[in-house]
């Protein structure tokens, strides 16, 4: 599986922590958000997985531009961070991009990664 | 003359909105897109923008605004999205959406000035110490191009850049006062710090030699975006030179930095970190904007700059229009740029990143430091109790406005405790 982490800010602690939790059974890359919302337009990757300090602004912003709204989900903003229950129902929607506020990471990962990495 | 002119920009910002020709929400511009390409309906929309704005406009504008006589620009912004977005489409909805965002402009004005008289009236107030909340940021933003550099490359550059920081500094500090002619002029030292550090980043963003292609792909794929933005330049202008007429004025500012360094009067040290932070947001509002269509009602912020440093909004009204009409016609050439130097592009978001870090510790601390002048007994315990705890919440308020809100809430407990004699106002 290949997971691409686009948005704005905390690239590299996404990485890690995805790294950390799925091993060697995920490839994790880092692009640019306009370059990550490319790349998985071009079918280059499964996930895409992105945080700013507004969740759902620079995180999911040319995610959304490019792949559309249906596709992407906002699983924190500031003051709200989705139920375990929600995020389940994003995934199994179907949605392939996910955007957070990055001081919910690591709550929002430990929810969501399990869901996509089996 | 005040509630003239943020009548005004809530009225314009709210048409622009309602028009879908520019909203200020960086996350809510794709949905725009969405709703233009006919993917979502116009009740969505709303809903949207609503659910994306709301709380940010209680959560981070309302706590950085309260107690000051500057409003931070998000409260009427972000709120002027939610109008525009909800008021119906055609005529009906321009004159909802204008008759509104102008009562909001003006209301949310008089509002605040309420707030700040009601403090007067209460048997402790903390007016004052709500103001030092801010005071470590006017002199520790300087340092925010160090940890920039250090976040994007690695942590030594890092500290070259806050030696190179510190040390002119040190030397401003000792040397920075000349004579001219009997006058004495004094150069700023967070300022030049921040000029030196600034100069650096960029120096460092260049070398790093990274090109993409991506930018122009975007422009030449969107292409009829870029003409429809362009197509609406004479409202964008208008509105930028509200938005920079309206900072000159001192009644708005672009960000909490900018904010706290305004109120403290350090104007030149405002208007760099302003356009440092514009250079930060250019990359992700051109290329939002390229993709949808739906431009910013402030621009990249570079507005807020000019009008901080002309100070005079007579002057800052032509500039700060002129200033959007330049961005709009480097939408395309600036997308080039930005493939030639992808570290310049990467920058961007390292520099909001840092921005929003130092913001972070420097309030909290200002926040402990205030909270402790209010009651040396409970003032620490509670700042630390609601920073730690929040991050726990299922519902955490924003890390850079927990401790403004917690010294509020400091407040607020104090003057009830004193009322029911549990606590004894200081003299």
């Amino acid at each position: 599986m290949k997971i691409v982490v686009g948005g704005q800010i905390d690239k590299k602690k996404i990485k890690d922590i995805i790294v950390n939790f799925a091993g060697d059974k995920v490839s994790v890359d880092v692009l640019g958000d306009l370059d990550a919302a490319m790349a998985m337009q071009a079918g280059q990757y499964d996930y895409y997985i992105g945080a700013c300090n507004t969740g759902g602004g620079g995180a999911l912003a040319m995610a959304i531009a490019l792949l559309g709204m249906d596709q992407c989900a906002t699983l924190s903003m500031p003051g709200k961070i989705l139920s375990d229950e929600k995020i389940k129902e994003e995934v199994e929607k179907g949605k392939v991009a996910f955007g957070f506020t990055a001081q919910d990471a690591d709550n929002v990962l430990s929810v969501v990664l399990p869901l996509i990495i089996k | 003359m005040e509630l003239v002119i943020i009548g005004l920009l809530g009225a314009l910002a709210s048409i622009l909105a309602n028009k879908q020709i520019a909203v200020f929400h960086d996350g809510f511009r794709p949905i725009v897109g969405n709703y233009l390409n006919g993917k979502i309906d116009k009740k969505t929309l709303g809903v949207t923008s609503f659910a994306l704005s709301f709380g940010l406009v209680i959560g981070f504008g309302l706590p950085f605004s309260i107690g000051k006589s500057i409003i931070l620009i998000h409260c009427i912004l972000l709120a002027t999205d939610i109008i525009g977005s909800l008021s119906p489409e055609g005529k009906k909805g321009l004159i909802v959406s204008g008759v509104i965002g102008g009562l909001f402009g003006v209301g949310l004005s008089l509002g605040l000035d309420l707030i700040i008289e009601a403090f007067t009236h209460l048997p402790y107030n903390f007016l004052p110490h709500l103001g030092s909340v801010g005071k470590p940021v006017v002199v520790a933003f300087a340092v925010f191009p160090a940890l920039a550099v250090a976040l994007q490359h690695d942590f030594k550059k890092g500290m070259y850049t806050l030696a190179a920081i510190f040390a002119s500094m040190v030397l401003i500090n000792k040397y920075g006062t000349f004579d001219i002619s009997g006058n004495t002029v004094k150069l700023s030292m967070e300022g030049m710090g921040l000029l030196v550090g600034v100069i650096m980043m960029v120096v460092f963003a260049i070398r790093t030699g990274e090109t993409t292609s991506s930018n122009e792909q975007l422009v030449s794929i969107f292409s009829q975006n870029v003409a429809r933005i362009k197509k609406n330049w004479i409202y964008l202008v208008v509105m930028g030179a509200i938005v920079s007429a309206a900072t000159a004025a001192t009644i708005i500012a672009g960000d909490p930095i900018s904010l706290n360094l305004m109120a403290e009067g350090q104007m030149t040290e405002a208007a760099l970190a302003a356009f440092a932070r514009g250079i930060g947001f250019v990359p992700l509002i051109f290329t939002t904007a390229i993709a949808t269509g739906v431009y910013a009602p402030a621009g990249v912020t570079f507005v807020f700059a000019i009008g901080i440093i002309t100070g005079n909004p007579w002057l800052a009204f032509p500039l700060g229009g002129a200033m959007i009409g330049l961005e709009l016609l480097a939408l395309d050439g600036t997308a080039k740029f930005l493939d030639r130097f992808a570290g310049v592009k990467n920058m961007g978001e390292h520099i909001r990143t840092s921005m929003n870090n130092v913001l972070e510790i420097a309030l909290l601390v200002g926040s402990m430091i205030a909270a402790n002048a209010m009651s040396p007994k409970f003032g620490f315990l509670f700042v630390v109790a609601l920073y730690t705890i929040n991050r726990t919440s299922k519902k955490p308020l924003v890390n850079i406005a927990v401790g403004p809100i917690a010294v509020i809430l400091l407040g607020v407990i104090l003057n009830v405790l004193a009322l029911l004699n549990l606590w004894v106002v200081p003299v």
